[in-house]
């Protein structure tokens, strides 16, 4: 008790020099405050003014056709209609779904190959450096790259099909990617092999962290390698197997270049996923009072998302320094 | 069965040999220091013992079983890592009970015996406290705590009072004596530290660049040390070595001292012994804590620095370029600059020979 208060008196006696402080230096702060108004100013203009901008323009139906000038937008004044016909359009929902759909299959197969590589490589093996350099070349490919060899790769008489006659030993010929269903599995497929790697690395430099003394330790208690990862390796790169997590999560919720070289969205809408689907009204629907409501529905969305997150790794720190 | 027997141990790592077919033998429950100067190979040897490198050649026995195939975590030995490897992630309590845990001990069990063996530690009221930002001396109490809770029959310790502050040192050696007294251990003790090698183990093992050197008792390690390199390496200051020939000098045994121009009688069983080795030049060695002060038949150097360390003053002489060290009393009356006269108590000189380092007598 009498340390509590002691602790409250003493931070009360610092943040009263703290305010005096404050107070002799008032001029000077505002002559700083003056002094970077201009960039503050451009700061708030790069990062306000779109979002109010999307804001307004989502209340509307303006489009570049209607002959306006999007300053004039609000003669086309449309409150929140684009907002109640996005909760109505199942081709949103259903590219909703898609995207959602790579997330939760390709995610977790990239989180745990990239982990079972990682520790493949806390061990020493021949020729080490060479996979490790082969392993991050996928990462390093463009992705529109990228897309157009798994393009090339799934052609119905490309490499796979002929592999696949090779070893069957008669003729196959799969549409890979005019089949609604398959088409969304290589756009999976392309995703794990262009991104278990950065999964890998990030993981990697996770284990590298684990105090090597700590391990011998436990393994000298007895601790078996299983109980070694559940005890130890575990709690030690829960943070960073968060970050991984939500890195790819949010990349992959914008997933975008590959697909669209691939399968352009298709066949029909078998592979629209957000991103696409935004690309393709924009850009053909041209109803842009409509994008911008959506837009700003998934930024909100996502950085939800993105607060939760952040919200579990505090919470996962404070309980590992409590 | 908690015996340790080393035999024809080597230890290479690419061209560097670690350690050199080294034969030991660490008897049941006792207390050995495995002491030398950095790099000479204490913790590989510890490393080894505890399975956690295995050795190029030879053998590691636990009593009759041979264990050098066996994984470290199979050999059921207790281990304290320099830096004390505590898992930081757990409190206090998670980390004693770790490896009763990962024997699969029931949870009333496992708190009986970490309650225990925290009581014994002065760990009681720590228990549920984060390891984070805990004291050295706490940390290094866990460690022991966590090791030997499981009541292993072998307790390895490298260097585990390297990072402790001095006052707690002292507190610490008699901690880890009481902790083997009660446990009754075979406990293996890596130190650079003569002063805890000394004070806490039953025997002391010196090794140098990956030789075993000597095993003895303290006082023997002390008093008859193998050769040159222990002689030096032991006591503070370590022992005077002054290059010499035999002779006699008055028809009585003797050593000449070329460098210094100045004879000192042998007594008649040292020179007898290296007469018998046929070996003509030596190093007389003598402790700097067995010199007496004397006008008769000593050797003569110039006081040349004192050193007053409190309990006591350590004089250096010399002369030639040579160096003797004396340690007095702290009320030695000595004048900077004279001339002191000197020879070492009778019976406390030694003879080592000049070529191969090792003790003649």
């Amino acid at each position: 008790m009498t340390d509590a208060s002691g602790a409250t008196a003493m931070s009360k006696s610092i943040s009263d020099t703290k305010g005096r402080q404050r107070l002799a230096s008032a001029d000077q702060r505002r002559l700083g405050f003056y002094l970077t108004l201009p960039t503050q100013i451009l700061v708030l203009f790069i990062a306000v003014f779109p979002l109010l901008m999307q804001l307004y323009i989502s209340m509307t139906d303006w489009t570049p056709l209607s002959g306006l000038n999007w300053t004039r937008a609000y003669e086309l004044w449309a409150g929140f209609a684009n907002y109640r016909d996005l909760f109505d359009d199942d081709r949103f929902f259903g590219a909703l779904w898609r995207t959602f759909l790579i997330i939760i299959i390709a995610v977790p197969i990239e989180f745990l190959l990239g982990l079972a590589i990682a520790m493949l490589f806390m061990e020493e093996f021949p020729a080490k450096k060479v996979f490790y350099s082969a392993l991050l070349v996928p990462m390093m490919i463009v992705p529109a790259v990228a897309g157009y060899m798994f393009f090339l790769l799934f052609q119905s008489d490309g490499p796979i099909n002929q592999l696949l006659s090779l070893f069957t030993g008669s003729k196959v010929a799969i549409s890979w990617l005019s089949d609604p269903d398959l088409a969304l599995a290589v756009v999976i497929m392309a995703d794990i092999w262009q991104w278990t790697p950065l999964m890998f690395l990030i993981l990697l430099a996770g284990l590298l962290g684990v105090p090597n003394d700590q391990l011998k330790a436990a393994t000298l208690l007895g601790a078996s390698p299983w109980q070694r990862f559940v005890t130890i390796v575990l709690p030690k790169i829960k943070t960073i197997m968060i970050i991984a997590v939500a890195i790819r999560t949010i990349e992959l919720f914008k997933i975008f270049d590959t697909l669209y070289i691939m399968t352009a969205g298709g066949p029909g809408v078998a592979t629209e996923t957000i991103s696409v689907f935004i690309y393709k009204i924009t850009t053909l629907e041209l109803v842009w009072g409509y994008v911008a409501a959506l837009a700003l529905l998934i930024l909100v969305t996502l950085s939800i998302v993105a607060a939760l997150g952040m919200y579990l790794l505090q919470r996962n720190k404070s309980r590992a320094s409590a | 069965m908690s015996e340790i027997r080393l035999e024809k141990l080597t230890k290479r790592f690419g061209d560097f040999t670690a350690i050199e077919k080294m034969d030991l033998q660490v008897r049941n429950g006792e207390f050995l220091a495995l002491l030398g100067p950095s790099g000479c190979g204490k913790s590989t040897t510890m490393n080894i013992i505890a399975g956690m490198e295995s050795p190029s050649e030879g053998t590691v026995y636990f009593g009759d079983r041979d264990v050098t195939r066996v994984p470290m975590g199979k050999r059921g030995v207790g281990f304290v890592f320099q830096n004390y490897a505590i898992f930081t992630h757990m409190t206090v309590r998670q980390n004693l009970e770790y490896g009763l845990r990962m024997h699969g001990l029931p949870a009333a069990q496992r708190k009986r015996k970490v309650d225990e063996i925290a009581g014994f530690l002065e760990l009681s009221p720590l228990l549920d406290k984060p390891t984070a930002g805990l004291s050295v001396n706490i940390l290094q109490r866990i460690a022991i705590g966590r090791s030997a809770v499981l009541e292993p029959a072998i307790f390895l310790l490298d260097e585990p009072l390297s990072n402790v502050d001095a006052a707690f040192r002292s507190v610490m050696r008699y901690e880890l004596k009481q902790l083997q007294r009660r446990f009754r251990q075979t406990m293996v003790y890596v130190t650079h530290d003569q002063l805890e090698a000394m004070t806490m183990a039953d025997r002391i093992a010196v090794m140098d660049q990956g030789v075993l050197q000597q095993v003895g008792t303290p006082l023997e390690v002390y008093n008859n040390p193998a050769n040159i390199f222990v002689a030096n390496f032991i006591g503070s200051p370590g022992m005077n070595l002054l290059k010499g020939a035999l002779t006699s000098r008055d028809g009585r045994p003797a050593i000449a001292f070329e460098e210094l121009d100045q004879t000192i009688e042998l007594p008649d069983e040292l020179a007898r012994l290296a007469e018998k080795r046929n070996s003509a030049a030596v190093l007389y060695g003598f402790r700097p804590e067995e010199i007496e002060l004397t006008s008769q038949n000593g050797l003569s150097m110039k006081a040349d620095f004192l050193e007053r360390i409190g309990a006591r003053t350590i004089l250096h002489l010399e002369a030639s370029g040579r160096e003797v060290k004396a340690v007095f009393d702290n009320n030695v009356a000595v004048q900077l600059d004279s001339m002191v006269s000197f020879r070492p108590a009778s019976g406390s000189e030694r003879l080592f020979d000049a070529q191969t380092g090792a003790r003649i007598g």
